[in-house]
């Protein structure tokens, strides 16, 4: 180690040299140096240009390094920014010591000027200098909690200094030559020193903080101690002893670090070795050397987090060690500058090395954790590199799927990860053995890292999958592109451009070649280049979901393409970029080291949210997205997409949506205004403003005068009228710009407005004002305007300019005014001379009364999104003022009528026909075997007996569409080859099944469509007040449920009761629809329409359209003035609950009907006796009286309808014997 | 190996069974090499007769018939045209005198297969010598017979020596799609890389991934890529008849459709099955009726 010749010279005795020690064998530095350069300057993060770098300090929560220089200077740099700080020169030569303080803002420096100076970053002040050592200082360190500095010094000493009260309270001596290095224990009251006396020592201070501890009461002694604390106290020097000596160096020892959680020791010395020592409670002992450095080595450390020792040295090398084999992992040389110093940052993965020229930031290994999304999941290697995947939907992490740990060496993390979903497998790369390749397939389940068994492999840096079953690997030592199959065999090479550094999927069968400079998209299929595009140093690609964009990123540049590679646009940020995603709306979501931002396909952008770490995008989905930290641990981000939403919306003129998004969020402040107003939407711009003065200038912008005009009223100043005034000019808005000329008290101009719009009763009123005023200009103009000669001559007379009235007066013929004059003046016609005179001036009269109104203006310039804004309103008003039958929708709907289910139905276990065929099973269906030619119709004909056994159908024309239907939804047309008829495939309801024999076909429209859409569908009608339409829905459903099947027995019931519920309706809606048929006019037609409509009461309706049935029937009756039976409607109206304003109808009508409860018209009706109606006559069935049932719908008749057509579904006998509708058959699943 | 699997063919080979027949037709094929030319003249015939213009191939064609390959296409192009007899004398005359062509096998065999005759159709594809088109072919025609099992061991024979070829891809889905379960996913996949794919996107490729759809449940992606192909491609019958199942299985009305597909291609195998069933239906229907007419 060379010190400067600076003002203290001072050369550093040399140790006889021995005989060189060799370098123990290539092994050590053996790793390929275009690979090791490429590794780590990958990885690294900051190179600072100065003079040589002799002590660095990482800022324990900043992104900020010390560095103290060979030239005197301390730097303090941003190295995520990489700018310089701050700059501190105090002290006089080489500054070697450095380091920050753990929580203040301090620092701490010592140089070759014998000085310790503490610092306050902050002030950037030097705050006080501790003098004491005698000889340069080599290192200075803060405690990590007591308020002290140790420093090692040139003078044998080591001292720790109290930095709170600037005093020296302890020397600890016993190196018998410089001590180059002097650490304090991370937990515990130890001190390692290293010296060039080739000893490190283990100092024990204890007996320090013991005495230095808060004491309860300050004694005699204490104080004592206190005020001389550069003596030994009393008892001896006790306050550090020497616990270890550790001898094994043979030549000086120039650095010594602890490990933060083991007790190992790890040095550094001019014998060029790494020595690794442990120690216990009573001895401390080496434990291996570390081999490589040939040259002094000059400092190392433990890593932080990691089983590895980093060691720096003259021979311009970084090494890395594995701690517990002592061998070399990777080393990085550099040309020209040898290393003086490592240090590595507190907590993160960051590494800081000086040098001769300055100072590099380096992270020792990848930190991008390898991912792979496809559809709802994410797959990706673990820190420990266990293959997991990520369920987005469920928020679920599975557990470990693979074990990649033979992957590459241990020490490096795989790169990229790929995945394939038609094979369900993953292809890795990793950068280690100069980059290879693993194709491994993922188990179906995780069950825990098992070792992969089937791994294919191969060298190459990059490895994608480019269809379902090809990947492509690029190998840049030999420049080629091979694309292999899932057999690992070659099928065919591609020669990339020169310079290739990476390959990318580019689309179904395309590839991107990254080059420095360019992106190339290529055809494997057709081997040539599609397309090519000038960007540099991309790093990364994402293509948007719909593969339609592709974002390529690059350190600071995020360049959006579309899929033939066409730029879209471009943005530069000053923060590296780390990762990017795309929103389903074509919105690209992209991390910074600490922000989230966001991109538009046009290139605007803008921050979402800010970054507490750094983490790699996966997916955006909603208000989440989701991410890996640099654990590799999946996290999820909420975000507000409010902003982005709403500029895209803009772009797209949404209006709707941006509508939506006024409304339901808080989308205020400045910048998304003057965003508006840039953009050219100053009228969207308006609807965000609150600020009078802002909403003023965006109202003229866009023109819209009221609120102008509302904005300047409340600001009320002239400058805001005259432009006003000026706006409202241009539009031809008068009245307005009256207005603001009134307000301004514009005379002039006012006037010459009335003329122009010939308001002539305001010209008279301004000429007033002109004479109240006094002001004979103005006067004289509103004369002149109006045409008022007497008025001008008054005026003149006035101002005495006679010779003007008498000229006007003349001129006008007004011969006895202009006498009068020429007596006033005294003077007589004969001497004056007049000029000739000409025609008195007339004033034109106006011919449409302007005036009166403000010239034809275009339509106020409402946007479509203000129309929208006004139409919304409108509709909302419709909604309220829509009648007929309306009713709350009611949430229950969807819940069927639990009391509906109709005990007739017959049990399905009643059937033993012996026939197994079910009756949905009649569409033929694909077996090997089968020829499928008459099948159908047979089992067609089967189908039709097996449904007249069951439930007794005779008529099957209603049915047939169904039929058709089902057959028409049985089979698709599968084109092969050209010429030949399409290849006919069954579709079946069992997707999984593939053993012919257990295949089920596919039956349209089942249970859970018939529930959830046709009868809502029937329900709205209903409602709707659409019962022809609705019949015919409910019939429907009655025959997809005839022709249908189910899987379990709680299914069986589900039908049942829609059965039940659809003929409850359908009977409902043909009862009224028959009331609607007859007339009223006759008294046997009021009569019947009177009962009809108390009949349409009795079926089992939801209860809020029975409701209706109810408010028909009552309002019916009420206004046939058969209070009786209303009354009787209102009170179960009222027993019914539900909506508010039919029960205010209900409880009126039955307050009326209680005065005077009798029926005028006598009804067949007794609402207290229990009754069915007849499906065909409409007529009561009272209890105990004969009737028939339907075998399918269960509906009621009266005996004589026995053995015609149900009138509920058309297909069924009224009376048939049958079995009972079959849906369900166990044995078959 | 497959002899169109030659550098120069692929691309105009891959594209006539992806369907881009008109990319066929417009194909440079000035510089393929001489013994390239044929097939590749081939290729562009029949895909005139895909697409309809028989016509002006029969002309094409008529003044060479000495060529095996080129008779072959003229049995291909009057079976297209409606001339079945005519067709069907021609393909076995050429089964007959030179069955070791490959342009005879394929075409012939598929003259023969689409007039029912299996027998002799499979007889003369069994000549090939490692043509994978007419493998594809024989595919088929097992598929056809409902003899999956046969069709799954030509294709597995197959890939043993042309794993790659688009060819086969093709048919290991048609025989996926007839066996189902796990193999549907498989079959899609095939088909989505195939539609996806600029050079390779075609109504063929597109039915194929929609069909696969509709047999793997998932309706509404099935939708979306029909309604998306039926706008590029409104006639296309395949996707109509496609389409009209996915609306039925969907619940949605289907009649528009059904008249587009009555007046495109009246013949289809869809109507003349609604037609056939529609009137067994009748006749079945007929046979009862209820005792008491109301």
């Amino acid at each position: 180690m060379q010190s400067s010749p600076n003002m203290l010279t001072k050369v550093r005795p040399s140790i006889c040299p021995r005989t060189p020690i060799t370098p123990s064998g290539p092994r050590h530095i053996s790793w390929d140096r275009s690979i090791a350069a490429a590794n780590v300057s990958f990885f690294a993060q900051f190179e600072s240009k100065s003079s040589r770098a002799k002590g660095i300090a990482f800022h324990p929560k900043r992104p900020w390094i010390l560095v103290s220089l060979h030239s005197s200077t301390i730097q303090l740099w941003d190295y995520r920014m990489g700018t310089l700080i701050d700059r501190f020169e105090e002290h006089d030569g080489p500054v070697r010591g450095i380091d920050f303080h753990p929580t203040q803002p301090l620092f701490v420096s010592g140089g070759d000027d014998y000085k310790i100076k503490v610092w306050n970053y902050q002030t950037r002040r030097c705050l006080f200098t501790l003098n004491g050592h005698l000889d340069y200082v080599r290192t200075v360190f803060f405690h990590p909690e007591l308020p002290w500095i140790l420093s090692a010094s040139d003078d044998q000493t080591i001292r720790i200094w109290n930095w709170q009260n600037r005093s020296l309270i302890c020397t600890m001596t016993g190196h018998n030559h410089y001590v180059m290095c002097a650490q304090f224990h991370p937990t515990e009251d130890l001190i390692a020193s290293a010296s060039l006396d080739q000893s490190v020592r283990i100092w024990d201070i204890s007996g320090l903080r013991k005495k230095h501890s808060a004491p309860t009461s300050v004694s005699f002694e204490d104080q004592m101690a206190r005020a001389n604390p550069n003596q030994a106290d009393m008892f001896g020097n006790t306050d550090a002893i020497v616990k270890f000596v550790l001898e094994g160096h043979d030549r000086g020892v120039n650095w010594v670090s602890f490990h933060p959680t083991l007790p190992l020791i790890v040095s550094a010395g001019d014998d060029r070795l790494i020595k690794l020592w442990r120690m216990s409670d009573t001895k401390a002992w080496e434990v291996d050397t570390c081999r490589g450095h040939f040259q002094n080595a000059s400092a190392c450390l433990f890593h932080p987090h990691q089983d590895l020792i980093l060691s720096v040295g003259e021979d311009k090398t970084i090494r890395v060690w594995d701690l517990n084999k002592r061998t070399s992992v990777q080393s990085f040389k550099r040309d020209l500058d040898r290393f003086w110093v490592i240090a590595a940052h507190p907590e993160m993965n960051l590494f800081a090395a000086g040098h001769d020229t300055g100072v590099m930031v380096f992270k020792l290994e990848r930190e991008r954790p390898a991912s792979a999304v496809y559809q709802n999941q994410l797959f990706y290697i673990t820190k420990e590199k266990h293959v997991k995947s990520y369920d987005f939907a469920k928020n679920v992490e599975s557990p470990p799927m693979l074990s990649l740990r033979k992957l590459g060496s241990p020490w490096v993390p795989p790169r990229t990860v790929s995945y394939n979903p038609a094979e369900r497998a993953i292809l890795v790369t990793s950068p280690a053995d100069s980059g290879t390749y693993e194709l491994i397939h993922l188990p179906r389940d995780a069950t825990g890292a098992v070792e992969p068994t089937d791994v294919k492999r191969g060298q190459a840096t990059s490895a994608v999958f480019v269809a379902r079953n090809r990947f492509a690997v690029y190998n840049p030592s030999n420049q080629q592109v091979d694309i292999k199959d899932l057999s690992n065999s070659t099928t065919k090479t591609i020669k990339p451009p020169a310079g290739t550094t990476d390959i990318y999927f580019g689309g179904t069968g395309c590839l991107l070649f990254i080059t420095p400079t360019h992106v190339v998209l290529y055809d494997i299929q057709q081997k040539k280049q599609l397309a090519e595009v000038v960007v540099s140093g991309v790093k990364y690609v994402v293509w948007s979901n719909d593969g339609l964009y592709c974002a390529l990123l690059s350190k600071h540049n995020v360049t959006i393409v579309t899929k033939t590679l066409e730029q879209v646009s471009t943005l530069h940020e000053t923060i590296r970029i780390k990762s990017a995603t795309w929103d389903d709306s074509g919105v690209l979501i992209y991390s910074t080291l600490n922000h989230v931002k966001y991109s538009l396909l046009n290139g605007d952008n803008g921050i979402i949210r800010t970054l507490d770490q750094t983490v790699y995008l996966v997916r955006v989905k909603g208000r989440n997205v989701y991410c890996l930290d640099r654990n590799a641990q999946p996290r999820t981000l909420e975000i507000d997409p409010t902003e982005y939403r709403f500029k895209l919306a803009l772009v797209k003129r949404n209006y709707d949506e941006m509508l939506q998004i006024i409304k339901t969020s808080s989308l205020v402040g400045q910048s998304i205004i003057s965003y508006l107003q840039k953009k050219g939407y100053p009228e969207i711009a308006l609807q965000f403003v609150q600020d009078p003065q802002t909403r003023f200038d965006l109202a003229l912008e866009c023109g819209n005068l009221e609120v102008a005009i509302e904005m300047a009223r409340e600001l009320d100043r002239p400058n805001f009228w005259s432009r006003l005034g000026a706006e409202a000019l241009a539009h031809g808005n008068h009245q307005t710009v009256e207005m603001t000329y009134q307000k301004q008290r514009n005379f002039d101009k006012l006037s010459f407005l009335y003329l122009s719009t010939g308001d002539q009763e305001k010209l008279a009123r301004m000429a007033k004002i002109a004479e109240h005023r006094g002001d004979f200009t103005s006067r004289f103009q509103n004369a002149i305007y109006r045409g008022d000669v007497e008025d001008r001559i008054q005026m003149f007379k006035e101002v005495d300019m006679y010779p003007l009235a008498y000229m006007t007066a003349k001129a006008h013929g007004l011969i006895e005014e202009a006498e009068s004059i020429l007596e006033a003046c005294g003077l007589t016609e004969d001497q004056i001379v007049l000029p000739t005179l000409e025609s008195p001036l007339t004033v034109p009269h106006p011919i449409v009364p302007t005036f009166k109104s403000n010239w034809p203006v275009k339509a106020a310039g409402h946007s479509s999104f203000e129309k929208a804004l006004l139409g919304e309103v409108g509709a909302a008003d419709d909604d309220a003022g829509a009648d007929g039958f309306e009713v709350e929708e009611d949430d229950e709907e969807a819940v069927l009528a639990k009391d509906t289910l109709d005990d007739d139905e017959e049990d399905a276990s009643g059937w033993d026909m012996g026939d197994d065929v079910n009756v949905e099973e009649e569409v033929d269906f694909v077996n090997v075997e089968n020829t499928e030619a008459g099948a159908g119709s047979s089992e067609r004909l089967t189908s039709g007996l097996l449904l007249n056994r069951q439930v007794g159908a005779v008529q099957f024309a209603p049915l047939k569409n169904r039929f058709l239907e089902v057959f028409k939804a049985s089979k698709t047309y599968l084109p092969a080859t050209v010429g030949l008829p399409p290849l006919v495939n069954y579709v079946r309801r069992t997707t999984d099944e593939t053993d012919s024999r257990k295949v089920l076909p596919i039956i349209p429209r089942d249970l859970e469509t018939i529930a959830s859409v046709d009868l809502q569908e029937g329900y709205a009608a209903m409602r709707g007040n659409k019962l022809e339409e609705g019949v015919t829905i409910f019939k429907r459903i009655l025959h997809s449920l005839l022709v249908n099947t189910v899987s379990s027995e709680a299914e069986v019931e589900q039908a049942k009761k829609i059965i039940s519920t659809a003929r409850e309706y359908i009977l409902a809606m043909s009862i009224e629809l028959e009331r609607r048929s007859i007339g009223t006019d006759s008294p046997d037609g009021l009569k019947r329409s009177l009962e009809l409509s108390a009949y349409f009461t009795i079926p089992k309706l939801e209860v809020a359209h029975r409701q209706l049935a109810l408010m028909a029937a009552m309002k019916l009756a009420f206004a046939n003035k058969n209070y009786n039976s209303a009354l009787g409607f209102a009170s179960r109206m009222l027993a019914n609950g539900g909506s508010a304003k039919l029960l205010e109808q209900a409880r009126k009508i039955k307050a009326q009907c209680e005065r005077n409860p009798q029926d005028q018209i006598d009804v067949d009706f007794d609402p207290f006796a229990e009754f069915d109606i007849c499906a065909a006559s409409h007529t009561p069935i009272f209890s105990g009286s004969p009737c028939v049932t339907d075998p399918f719908t269960g509906a009621k008749y009266h005996e004589q309808y026995k053995g015609s057509v149900d009138r509920i579904s058309d297909v069924t006998e009224i009376g048939a014997p049958a079995s009972g509708l079959r849906l369900f058959v166990p044995s078959q699943y | 190996m497959d002899p169109f699997s030659a550098e120069g063919l692929l691309n105009i080979h891959n594209a006539f069974h992806s369907g881009q027949y008109q990319n066929v037709i417009d194909f440079d094929t000035a510089a393929l090499s001489s013994e390239n030319q044929l097939p590749a003249r081939v290729l562009k015939l029949r895909s005139q007769i895909a697409l309809g213009q028989t016509d002006e191939v029969l002309a094409a064609v008529s003044s060479e018939e000495d060529t095996p390959d080129l008779a072959a296409t003229k049995a291909l192009a009057q079976q297209a045209a409606g001339k079945t007899d005519a067709a069907l004398q021609l393909a076995q005359d050429l089964a007959e005198n030179n069955p070791d062509n490959g342009s005879v096998q394929v075409l012939c065999g598929t003259v023969l297969q689409a007039q029912g005759y299996n027998e002799e159709a499979l007889a003369l594809l069994s000549k090939h010598q490692g043509n994978l088109e007419a493998v594809s072919l024989v595919v088929q025609i097992y598929l056809q017979q409902n003899r999956s099992d046969l069709a799954l061991k030509e294709v597995q024979t197959a890939k043993r020596w042309a794993q790659d070829s688009l060819l086969i891809n093709l048919a290991e889905s048609w025989v996926g799609l007839r066996v189902g379960g796990e193999k549907y996913q498989s079959a899609f996949y095939v088909y989505e890389e195939l539609a996806s794919g600029p050079s390779t996107s075609a109504p063929l490729s597109i039915v194929g991934q929609a069909v696969a759809e509709i047999h793997l449940g998932r309706l509404p992606e099935a939708e979306a890529a029909l309604n998306a192909a039926l706008e590029k491609y409104p006639s296309d019958t395949e996707l109509i008849a496609n389409s009209i199942v996915l609306n039925v299985l969907a619940g949605k009305p289907s009649e528009d459709l059904e008249s587009i597909l009555q007046q495109t291609e009246p013949s289809h195998a869809l109507l003349a099955d609604i037609q056939e069933k529609s009137a067994l239906f009748d006749t079945a229907a007929a046979k009862y009726s209820p005792k008491v007419s109301s």
